[in-house]
């Protein structure tokens, strides 16, 4: 009779850009989806948010990128959490990303990216859709 | 995988795995704290409650601070309420702690109080029990605010540090509810506010009080005043946790504490598996659903409907209603 | 005995009458045309306040909120200034079109704001950086990545020197927009002026010194908020006192639009900012008729014309009102609301961006009609996608020409008052920003709310309602989630300084380093310190410091020794 144990996901700002409406929203969303939502703050930078998602267990990181260091921030964070044991979260993205840049996002580890003014509810499914897959691949004994 | 000894070498990956297995009910979460569960007893536990308002995240940050300054390492398990609706959380304590994100010797965990899920205390206790295995020397665990899981907590701990505030009426409250009977360490924080003089002589009061109900108790709870915003404070608190600590090895309680916990958990477990199994089973008897009707329709009241019941199983004392 | 039958009045009863006439309207007139024709929405909301829209509105409607035009209209250039705060509207002086303009780096700047002041304009805005609102260096590595990406990169005196490089016979005013470490940013312009030799007389400097909306929903804070509030008010004090006609303060109440404030929380919480701001320097021995005219305002109109319309209308009489009853102003320029308007940004759309040209007129023309205030500024329809474009910025300011000139709005004096509509509408914003003003009073004013996370809790709230009404369809936004095109190639053209530009800012520190009086900077470093602590006012000590050279980030950190740093907890994020 176990319910399904909720999605686990770190949602983070890198960086010195501080808008929060986005992660607001998408917080709440996610909230009420049944999610467990951890919020980092801001101002982070790739160490704290991957220490961050190693000792929460997350299932998701999800990472707010509305300034301009994404380029460098974002490898630096998948290539932190992948050494830390870590690479099997997923990663994914949100924010102003232009187009030339998502295939290197992409290549560094990032498994999407949604732009802004992304649909919640596209990013619920598009997570559940994952959780669904994982189970498939490694069902709990 | 056995991830006992990497967790027992203080790998944040492997304790973070199975404080999450313990969390979601995996059984791998059992199995390995069955493993760990040896060595434990070392971590000095600290409950962290207040009413909600007074800043506990903010002076559990000022606490880590101190406790780093000193050179030892503490683990933190920080829950936040879960929505009874959605079974979702939105876990935010972590940020008034993040600037601790890049420390190795913190560890700090978020959990929703999953309500639905056996309760606060069952989960946050074996995060706690993993910490300690891990090598934390302190672990503190941030309650949701004032009530009966935060209670549940408070038992399950060497010390309970309660937090209030000025202007909140919360001395008061923290009266009523009877926590000023179980504060090891009692805090004032935001003391920079207006009231705070006010707020100091009545929780001061509130402990003479106390003092005279009790008049064997060996400990007297400091009261300790702090701005944690502005980082003051977490000194002088630490000095009390570990005067605490001190006072519990001194008379042994430290060790009695932990057995008494042991005890206590193992009870409430049972209790918990026993429940449910009978009700389970209870349940979908005829007879249980044929009392269920007549109580329903007001033919019945619900007490003697569950004497007749109990005895029908033969459990309990009550007798049934001739 | 029977007591006598009163006198039977055949007095007409107006209200009755209308009452009457209105009741078999909707029965006899528009009942039929529903059963054939059902509305074409469940319910008929305004956009921002959710508050239902009757279909139809009489003069019943005044009287039900008590209207009285004296008292709640009046006269233009009269209080409560409802109609206007110039007593001839627009008809002798249009209001002042302006423009953003400005970013990156201190040369680019020059070049941009020398062809702009070519063009005729005689204003300009100077942003910053990432770096530079929240006090870092740009060789300090946690900003690795931000140089001069948002705005100019201002790590010391010399940045701005070159920045400077301007015709200021052309250049009249100049706003800068650097909240958190005002006092250095202040001094470092000032400095600048002297180096060029220009008269502060002739010059009027701007500096948006707003702090308390960074705490709410903007987040380019450094210090906690009661600290913060001192050293805005320092900078308050010293421009009063030293350049009495430069402009101390902009109260910019825009920025709650896109935190999704709706017109009642906007309209109370930037008044109940000025509030604070006007206690702190009553505190200092000012007085009200002195301070309150140094207070402006911007306030943006969104795609909601009634409530643009009517927002700007009650904001003019609550901000005169409270003056008068709460403050006892009676200097007349204490009691106008000065401000600037503009159309939000918020609801131009990232599709279809031609689109925006129509809202931005539409927007614009909200603002012509309910007054603009001293300027109107319009944002870019291609704003979305970053960067201005030359062909953008002559759209904007021909929207603005074409509302003026063609339309026929500016030619007379708050048109649309009198509408049943706008009359009953503006009376209800203005009663439930004036009870939330009093709330927050309660709570002790905005700071005490800052520093409890209402304000953020309140927005945040807003932000998941409003985002749920776009994504449920019950808000439409065409091109989003109406009349949707097929994906379209869009050029999203981000703006791309070189990494050369960031590494060429850091050699500069270094050089400034080496070559400047050491000693002498950390003396001074060390007397802003002491004033940070001993209270007394921080530009002065800034201003010696700055001339020192000692560097942006330099002084910040030494406010942060003394102040300490401000973290904010999901609850005053407002997640």
């Amino acid at each position: 009779m176990a319910k399904t144990p909720p999605i686990r996901i770190l949602l983070a700002k890198l960086g010195l850009d501080t808008h929060t409406v986005g992660v607001t929203v998408i917080a709440h969303a996610l909230r009420d989806a049944g999610m467990e939502v951890i919020f980092s703050g801001l101002k982070q930078t790739p160490e704290m948010v991957a220490n961050t998602a190693i000792q929460e267990d997350v299932d998701v990181v999800g990472v707010s990128s509305l300034s301009a260091g994404h380029m460098r921030n974002i490898p630096m964070l998948a290539r932190l959490l992948r050494e830390k044991g870590g690479g099997d979260k997923l990663l994914i993205v949100g924010g102003v990303i232009p187009e030339e840049d998502m295939p290197m996002l992409l290549e560094a580890g990032v498994s999407k990216i949604f732009t802004m003014g992304a649909d919640t509810r596209d990013i619920i499914a598009y997570l559940q859709a994952w959780r669904a897959a994982q189970a498939v691949a490694a069902p709990a004994s | 995988m056995d991830r006992a000894p990497a967790v027992l070498q203080g790998d944040v990956g492997a304790g973070a795995r199975v404080i999450r297995w313990l969390e979601d009910e995996d059984p791998r979460g059992r199995e390995h704290l069955a493993r760990l569960y040896p060595h434990t007893g070392r971590a000095h536990l600290i409950g962290v409650t207040g009413p909600a308002g007074v800043g506990k995240s903010s002076v559990v940050d000022i606490i880590i601070t101190a406790y780093r300054a000193r050179g030892l390492k503490v683990g933190v398990v920080a829950v936040d309420p879960t929505s009874p609706f959605t079974g979702g959380a939105i876990l935010g304590d972590r940020v008034r702690m993040q600037r601790h994100a890049a420390d190795d010797g913190v560890f700090i965990r978020s959990m929703g109080a999953r309500g639905q899920m056996g309760g606060l205390a069952r989960a946050s206790f074996d995060a706690m029990l993993v910490l300690d295995a891990m090598g934390y020397d302190v672990v503190l665990v941030e309650t949701v605010g004032v009530g009966q899981d935060e209670l549940e907590v408070v038992s399950l701990t060497h010390t309970t540090v309660l937090i209030s505030a000025p202007g909140l009426g919360d001395e008061v409250q923290a009266i009523k509810a009877g926590l000023m009977e179980v504060g090891d360490v009692l805090v004032l924080n935001k003391a920079d506010r207006d009231g705070a003089h006010q707020a100091m002589s009545q929780i001061e009061l509130a402990l003479h009080l106390r003092e005279i109900s009790a008049p064997d108790a060996t400990w007297r709870p400091p009261l300790v005043a702090a701005t944690a915003t502005r980082g003051e404070g977490g000194e002088a608190i630490v000095d009390a946790l570990q005067a605490h600590r001190a006072h519990l090895e001194d008379t042994g309680e430290f060790a009695a504490q932990a057995a008494r916990r042991a005890y206590h958990v193992f009870v409430r477990v049972l209790g918990d598996v026993a429940r449910a199994r009978l009700l389970d089973e209870a349940l979908i008897r005829a007879d249980a659903r044929a009392l269920i009707d007549e109580v329903r329709a007001r033919r019945l009241d619900p007490h003697a409907a569950a004497a007749t019941l109990s005895a029908a199983l033969r459990i309990g004392a009550l007798e049934p209603l001739s | 005995m029977n007591e006598p039958r009163p006198p039977r009045d055949f007095t007409p009863d107006p209200a009755a009458e209308l009452e009457a006439h209105e009741a078999s309207w909707r029965t006899e007139t528009r009942g039929p045309y529903l059963q054939r024709h059902p509305e074409r929405k469940e319910a008929f909301r305004t956009q921002a306040l959710k508050w239902d829209i009757k279909p139809l509105y009489t003069p019943a409607d005044l009287e039900a909120v008590g209207f009285d035009y004296l008292k709640d209209s009046g006269f233009p250039g009269e209080y409560p200034f409802t109609r206007g705060n110039n007593p001839n509207g627009n008809r002798s002086q249009l209001w002042t079109m302006a423009q953003v303009t400005g970013f990156g780096r201190g040369l680019e700047w020059s070049k941009r704001a020398r062809y702009l002041l070519d063009q005729g304009l005689q204003g300009l805005i100077l942003e910053y950086d990432l770096p530079t609102t929240n006090g870092y260096d740009s060789d300090n590595p946690l900003v690795a990545g931000e140089v001069g990406r948002a705005g100019m990169a201002l790590d010391s005196l010399e940045d701005l020197e070159q920045a400077f490089d301007l015709p200021f016979d052309k250049l009249k005013y100049l706003m800068s927009v650097c909240n958190a470490p005002q006092p250095i940013n202040l001094a470092m312009i000032i400095a600048a002026l002297e180096k060029k030799g220009v008269d502060p007389k002739d010059f009027v400097l701007h500096i948006v010194n707003g702090i308390l909306i960074e705490y709410t929903c903007v987040g380019r804070y450094i210090y906690p908020p009661e600290h913060g509030m001192r050293i805005a008010a320092d900078c308050f004090e010293y421009i009063v006192r030293n350049h009495p006609h430069w402009q101390p303060i902009s109260i910019i109440a825009a920025q709650l639009q896109p935190a999704r404030a709706n017109p009642v929380q906007e309209m109370a919480f930037s008044i109940s900012i000025a509030m604070e701001y006007i206690d702190a320097m009553l505190a200092r021995g000012f007085d009200i008729d002195t301070i309150a005219p140094y207070f402006h305002f911007v306030i943006n109109v969104d795609m909601d014309f009634f409530e643009g319309v009517c927002k700007l209308r009650a904001f003019r009489k609550t901000w005169a009102k409270l003056m008068r009853e709460r403050y006892g102003a009676t200097n007349p320029a204490a009691l106008k609301l000065r401000y600037m308007s503009s159309p939000a940004t918020a609801s131009l759309t990232l599709q279809q961006p031609l689109n925006n040209i129509g809202r931005l007129a539409i927007m614009a023309t909200a603002c012509a009609l309910a007054g603009p205030g001293e300027t109107m500024t319009t944002p870019l329809h291609d704003e979305a996608h970053a960067l201005p474009a030359e062909e953008a910025i002559r759209v904007g300011a021909a929207i603005q020409h074409i509302v003026a000139h063609e339309t026929g709005v500016a030619d007379t004096i708050d048109p649309l008052a009198g509408s049943y509509y706008v009359e009953a509408l503006t009376k209800k914003i203005e009663d439930e920003a004036c009870a939330e003003i009093d709330r927050i009073k309660a709570m002790g004013g905005a700071l005490k709310a800052i520093e409890q996370g209402y304000f953020q809790r309140v927005l945040g709230r807003e932000q998941y309602e409003r985002n749920r009404d776009l994504e449920t369809g019950a808000r439409k936004l065409v091109g989003v989630n109406h009349l949707v095109a097929p994906e379209e190639k869009r050029e999203l053209e981000i703006w791309r300084l070189d990494d050369e530009m960031e590494q060429t800012q850091i050699e500069k520190l270094r050089q400034l380093r080496a070559r400047r009086d050491n000693p002498a900077v950390e003396a001074a470093i060390e007397r802003v310190r002491e004033a940070a602590r001993s209270g007394a006012n921080l530009v002065e000590p800034c201003l010696e410091a700055v001339k020192l050279y000692a560097t942006h980030g330099e002084l910040c950190d030494a406010l942060r020794d003394v102040f300490g740093v401000h973290h904010a907890d999901s609850q005053t994020v407002g997640v």
